[in-house]
């Protein structure tokens, strides 16, 4: 077992860097240690000028997304005996402009999720009392698109993204199929058609990689893909909308 | 135990404030526009982007199977033309190379057939009362259309004909 591991950091300084470069630092192995625990060594001994999102520490709030030997990976859940004997190469997520050092700008997911309207719309505006129930079957049509914990790997991960930065993208479109797919929601063919306009579905090419990297077994491209199909029939077939 | 009322909280505006320096003793004007934040470093795409993940190439290479189907269709096409006055002094195309492009571009088909119709059973959500069609039984009736297609297809060219 190696006492050490080098941790090689992206670091970006946009004071003074013209673009981002490595920067090695060598931390101490530990076989229950990910990469976040790693980077918090480094900022803690070593150099406390290295600038990484973090917070729950265990794979639910989406922070520390980032790349790790070239695969969108959160911080928190990449394990430095799985990349042994290293280096491990931590590099901020691609498909966002870089901020500083692991820091990206995500201001623009953040548009293209309120854009798909996240949340369930009913008819009267304010919901009722009581409750809204839904039967296990029901929950099950749209529970695997409600784990989604916005980390963004998989904008990371989609090379559709560069090519048409308003890509609305995966996280957000398998949100609004969540909704969509929700009893207790009434904007079904609102949603349909906003996906089906520019921007959305149809500039997905079907990669596949959204869902390859997705912590959580969310399935973006299954998201897209089933929208792709279900707004296909709407169009050919007089029965095929919902 | 009183709570500290909210409006009591004044959160620090943006920018340096007006004051006096510490160290000179000298006082400070605020800055008449606040500072520009520095740029992000843009998104980069490398032309080789599709080599960096087995995902990428798999993708590459599916999409590329596309090309071979195109070329059979349009070999096809002109097999079509030569023969457009009938069969008298009409010879099929032929030879070795013919037969390589042709399997050439069977093996593309079929990995084209293979990849879409796998994934049938996922893009494809079928109602089935509370619950939708099982991907599983999607995909095998998918392959089972494939073979009855090309069973009828087959027995067209070989009987059809004589």
């Amino acid at each position: 077992m190696p006492q050490t591991i080098t941790l090689s950091v992206t670091r970006f300084d946009p004071d003074r860097d013209s673009e981002p470069h490595p920067q090695s630092y060598e931390v101490p192995f530990q076989e229950d240690w990910v990469v976040l625990d790693a980077l918090n060594w480094v900022k803690a001994h070593v150099d406390g000028s290295v600038n990484y999102r973090w917070s729950c520490r265990m794979g639910i709030c989406g922070s520390c997304g980032m790349n790790v030997n070239g695969r969108p990976k959160l911080g928190c859940s990449a394990f430095l005996r799985d990349y042994l004997p290293g280096p491990i190469v931590v590099e901020p997520m691609a498909n966002f402009p870089v901020v500083r050092d692991l820091v990206v700008d995500i201001s623009s997911f953040m548009d293209k999720l309120k854009w798909v309207k996240p949340w369930i719309i009913r008819e009267e505006t304010a919901v009722g009392p009581g409750e809204h129930r839904q039967t296990p079957a029901q929950i099950d049509q749209y529970r695997q698109f409600s784990m989604c914990i916005n980390c963004m790997l998989c904008y990371s991960a989609c090379p559709v993204i560069p090519i048409e930065p308003e890509f609305v993208g995966p996280a957000a479109i398998a949100l609004a199929r969540r909704y969509e797919l929700d009893s207790r929601d009434r904007a079904g063919q609102e949603r349909l058609r906003t996906l089906t306009g520019s921007d959305a579905i149809w500039d997905c090419s079907f990669v596949g990689e959204c869902s390859a990297v997705c912590p959580k077994g969310v399935d973006p491209a299954k998201a897209i893909q089933q929208t792709k199909f279900e707004s296909t029939l709407g169009m050919l077939l007089p029965w095929g909308g919902r | 135990m009183r709570f500290r009322d909210v409006s009591e909280v004044r959160l620090p505006e943006a920018g340096p404030a007006a004051g006096v320096d510490g160290l000179t003793g000298a006082t400070t004007a605020r800055p008449s526009t606040p500072p520009k934040p520095a740029a992000a470093y843009p998104v980069k795409q490398p032309f080789t982007w599709w080599t960096r993940r087995r995902g990428y190439l798999l993708y590459m290479l599916r999409e590329f199977t596309a090309v071979g189907i195109a070329a059979w269709m349009i070999l096809f096409l002109v097999e079509i033309a030569r023969a457009r006055h009938g069969t008298g002094g009409y010879q099929p195309f032929g030879g070795p190379l013919f037969i390589a492009v042709g399997v050439v571009c069977l093996v593309l088909a079929l990995w084209h057939s293979y990849t879409f119709l796998s994934l049938a059973g996922l893009i494809m959500r079928i109602p089935l009362g509370d619950r939708t069609v099982s991907p599983r039984l999607i995909v095998s009736v998918m392959y089972g259309g494939l073979v009855a297609v090309t069973a009828v297809i087959a027995a067209l060219l070989i009987w059809g004909g004589a």
